[in-house]
């Protein structure tokens, strides 16, 4: 299981790579933000992305709609780890394809819960 | 004031009468006189109010030339604050690293604790058990000698990367004095722009502008405004939003 990090805070990145390391997902590269992940993903066989939405250059749900319409990235799971908590955001990163949508701050339990509920329906399938 | 309106009122009123009866009795030069007198009376009313207004001019020249605080503001103080600002987020960027990279120092460090304990503690339940041969037995006594050493000098060095995460913390204390003249600063930027308005006489849509709900769109980042309706606040209400949508 390849996962990309995409957050502009190296700090934050360093949080989620730990808190990935800890559930047992050791494979992780990081971008910090979108213009530089899109690349990173069309080029590598990374298996999941977890991005933050606020970020210079592209933004998070910028990327997400790439990926949405790149076919060979649009059934990459995506989960969102934001400040962003504006309902109509949501609605928009619901509606744009997003698989899980976390608001900062976190905790570990809430990342693993939906990390797991997002591979639970992928197996469902 | 209005004794002045009122006085003037009767006095054009009284003058307009002494016109009419002027032009019904056919004296057309004292109708004549009569206009003249009654124009001036309107001429001295604009020119009191053009003598108000001046006075208004001058009055707001003068607190503009006051407060050329604001020039400071804008030349010193606010690019001073944007240096502060840069310097809270290098802080705390710092402080969250050397925090972290403390912990991670601390992690394998614990778990090889825990793993080691757990294994001799399986030894040790055998022994209880008698399950263990002579041989066995002083192996396991060996092995517990140097988990014990370990564990000495395993926590002296957890003790000093827990120091280390402890010191890290002293962030707090800087980057709260520079907010909080940050702050104070603001303080100053509104104050000054509030003087602006009430000089430009727009009190009015400062005061509407006020009762206003403020709406935003687009990235905003962490809302710190409790009461907005447009924000949910928690996880649980992000994912009731996200489940009502078929999630």
């Amino acid at each position: 299981m390849k996962i990309l990090i995409v957050d502009d805070f190296s700090t934050m990145r360093r949080i989620v790579k730990n808190l990935l390391r800890d559930l047992g997902f050791t494979n992780t590269a990081e971008a910090d933000d979108g213009q530089t992940a899109l690349p990173m993903l069309q080029s590598g066989d990374f298996d999941f992305l977890v991005t933050d939405w606020n970020m210079p250059g592209m933004q998070g749900i910028d990327l997400l709609k790439n990926v949405r319409a790149d076919p060979n990235l649009k059934d990459l799971p995506v989960l969102m780890v934001t400040a962003e908590a504006k309902r109509e955001q949501i609605v928009e990163a619901a509606q744009a394809g997003v698989n899980g949508y976390i608001v900062k701050p976190f905790t570990a339990g809430t990342l693993k819960e939906k990390i797991d509920k997002i591979f639970e329906r992928i197996d469902g399938q | 004031m209005e004794t002045q309106d009122k006085l003037m009122a009767d006095v054009t009123l009284e003058q307009a009468r002494h016109l009419i009866k002027c032009l019904e009795e056919g004296r057309v030069s004292d109708a004549r006189e009569a206009i003249d007198s009654l124009s001036q009376i309107r001429e001295a009313s604009l020119f009191v109010e053009v003598g108000k207004l001046t006075r208004q001019l001058h009055e707001a020249l003068s607190n503009f030339q006051l407060d050329n605080k604001i020039a400071g503001l804008a030349a010193q103080d606010i690019p001073d604050a944007k240096q502060r600002l840069n310097y809270v987020i290098e802080t705390t960027e710092n402080a969250a690293n050397k925090t972290m990279d403390s912990v991670e120092e601390c992690l394998p460090i614990s778990q090889n604790i825990q793993t080691t304990a757990n294994d001799l503690l399986e030894d040790w339940e055998r022994l209880y058990r008698r399950e263990l041969k002579p041989g066995e037995f002083r192996k396991l006594a060996g092995r517990v000698e140097t988990f014990l050493k370990s564990v000495s000098s395993d926590s002296t060095q957890l003790n000093g990367l827990l120091t280390d995460v402890l010191m890290a913390q002293d962030y707090q204390d800087l980057t709260g004095q520079v907010i909080r003249k940050v702050i104070t600063l603001v303080q100053e930027v509104e104050e000054n722009l509030v003087e602006l308005v009430k000089m430009f006489g727009r009190v009015d849509e400062y005061n509407k502008a006020q009762q206003q709900t403020k709406k935003v769109t687009g990235v905003e980042g962490p809302v710190v405004d409790k009461n907005r309706e447009d924000v949910l606040t928690n996880q649980d209400d992000v994912d009731d939003l996200l489940s009502s949508l078929g999630f």
